[in-house]
């Protein structure tokens, strides 16, 4: 009878150590950013004594110009990320899965820059982007076309961010999508080349809605990260000129850590978790209703 | 038609091939360059006066050598950790049914997918009132919610391909389950413990978001935020930042570009049966 107690139980504890982890620094934290929302904590304030304001610092938020204007800024950065990468991922995913010599070291190569850190990719790029020296722009010159100011016009800098962007996480998009190719039996196109389906009709018609499954995560994956992404564009920019270049994470990250209001930080990361699950939720529904 | 298709396939891979190289090899080039020679307008695609000034300086700068040696610590640290707590969860999840088994699963799944960015704030608070601020184990402990759950899921997957007879005879004999993981299937596992090892010190050496906020004191620094505050002290020294850059750049690339093969296969096997 004790044996078969242990029996059940040891699951639990073979699991005990992994939750005990993620309950402890990431759902308490998550839950808890709840309650230091409502409360007013600063840097000077931050070992107690916080006093309950209600939603005063969402308020604030609400009010805030700079706020509203890092939420457009994530709306074209991330609007911009997705659709690219995702793009450009597709593309790679699907031609190196042809018969193409050396497939296998292209996609080696091709992995490199998700390996690379967001904040060497900023680096970088901040380096090949910089409007007097850069190669970039001796490059355009040599094609007879004019310098862009890639990171000093507050129009074009967010697009700069999205190209540094995407040569960091377009490789994960290649080797996710790649992985759902690998899962597609190469019978099926077997079977459609035979019934007279021409690659392209093959591609709509077989490939896409195999791979819906992995479309899915890859879209929520690539998503969830640009909304919070913020090491590369607080190397390559700051935010800045101005505030052109300030997402959300970076603005709740200058709220709190620049400025020392954590509980106004917190509202905002409160809002950010609210918009991560929205998009999460309606990508789900999407694919649920096709 | 063949070959117009040929054409425009193997163009795409060109095009690309030089996008995700062009950045590389620009940057190898630059390290390589004095100072003055690295912001020189029009650019040298190769350096004229070709030194190796700038990795020794790099290398021989005090925080930046603390910080080296603290990422790798961290890093190494961090792997371990989870990858030993990831295994017996993957291992549960593999060989048991227990109530509550899918629901947890797919919570650990969702986890994932929440950014740590939005529990930066949280974390800071309560690791300022432990006292754990600045710590090389505070990072260790953090970096556990970046890895522990794409580890367990990697590891249940893997587990799964192994036959359960395997340790079922051994079990019989009167082996207890921890023995049994450990004398049975952690050896046989060591391409899937090789994958997640791998994927997990990438995660740690590359993270910025949580050591930035969580421990910017020299001697707790590591070498990503060293090299950050390096540009944010003094003015750009490009020749000193790309050689810092390529040096950030070693172990990832090498491990990934090593064991390439083996981690798409493996990452195949997990989606495919995730």
């Amino acid at each position: 009878m004790l044996q078969l107690r242990t029996q059940k139980l040891q699951p639990y504890l073979l699991l005990l150590p992994a939750l005990s982890i993620l309950i402890a620094f990431l759902l308490f934290p998550l839950i808890w950013n709840i309650y230091l929302s409502v409360h007013d904590v600063s840097l000077t304030t931050i070992l107690g004594g916080w006093k309950y304001v209600g939603i005063k610092n969402f308020s604030n938020l609400l009010y805030d110009p700079d706020f509203h204007k890092s939420l457009q800024v994530s709306l074209v950065f991330v609007g911009g990320s997705v659709a690219i990468q995702f793009f450009v991922g597709m593309v790679l995913a699907v031609v190196l899965n042809q018969e193409i010599r050396g497939s296998n070291t292209l996609r080696a190569l091709f992995i490199i820059p998700w390996t690379v850190s967001a904040v060497i990719t900023g680096f970088s790029f901040k380096f090949i982007f910089n409007d007097s020296f850069g190669v970039l722009n001796y490059g355009l010159g040599q094609m007879g076309l004019n310098p862009v100011a890639w990171l000093s016009d507050p129009g074009t800098v967010v697009w700069t961010l999205v190209i540094a962007n995407m040569w960091h996480g377009t490789p994960f998009t290649v080797i996710f999508l790649t992985a759902g190719l690998f899962s597609i039996n190469p019978l099926v196109y077997e079977a459609a080349r035979i019934d007279g389906a021409t690659k392209i009709k093959s591609f709509f018609y077989i490939t896409l809605p195999l791979l819906r499954p992995f479309i899915l995560i890859n879209l929520i994956l690539i998503t969830m990260w640009s909304v919070n992404f913020f090491d590369l564009i607080l190397v390559m920019t700051n935010g800045g000129p101005l505030f052109s270049s300030t997402t959300s994470s970076l603005y709740m990250y200058r709220q709190a850590f620049e400025f020392g209001l954590l509980s106004k930080g917190a509202a905002a990361g409160f809002i950010m978790i609210g918009i991560n699950l929205i998009l999460a939720f309606s990508y789900i529904r999407l694919f649920r209703r096709q | 038609m063949i070959l117009f298709e040929k054409t425009l396939l193997y163009s795409t891979v060109a095009v690309y091939l030089f996008i995700t190289l062009a950045p590389l090899m620009w940057v190898l080039s630059t390290s390589f360059k004095p100072n003055e020679e690295a912001i020189s307008f029009p650019p040298k695609f190769l350096p004229d006066n070709p030194t190796l000034d700038n990795y020794l300086f790099v290398l021989t700068d005090p925080k930046l050598v603390t910080s080296l040696f603290n990422s790798l610590l961290v890093s190494i640290a961090s792997t371990a950790l989870s990858v030993a707590v990831s295994a017996l969860g993957g291992y549960a999840f593999a060989r048991f049914e227990f109530k509550g088994k899918n629901l947890l699963m797919s919570t650990i799944m969702g986890l994932f997918m929440i950014p740590v960015v939005i529990n930066i704030i949280p974390l800071y608070i309560m690791l300022a009132n432990v006292g754990l601020l600045n710590s090389l184990l505070a990072l260790i402990l953090t970096f556990q919610i970046l890895i522990i759950p794409l580890n367990i899921f990697l590891l249940k997957n893997y587990f799964e391909t192994i036959p359960k007879e395997l340790e079922e005879a051994a079990l019989i004999d009167g082996c207890s389950r921890l023995r049994a993981l450990w004398h049975i299937i952690v050896p046989i596992s060591m391409p899937g413990f090789l994958i997640a090892g791998i994927l997990s010190f990438r995660f740690s050496w590359n993270e910025f978001v949580l050591p930035i906020v969580l421990s910017n004191k020299p001697d707790v620094m590591l070498f990503q935020v060293a090299l950050y505050q390096f540009i944010s002290l003094y003015r750009i020294d490009w020749g000193y930042l790309t050689a810092g850059i390529n040096i950030a750049l070693i172990p990832v690339v090498v491990l990934m570009l090593f064991f390439q093969k083996r981690m798409i296969r493996g990452l195949t096997l997990g989606a495919v049966r995730g």
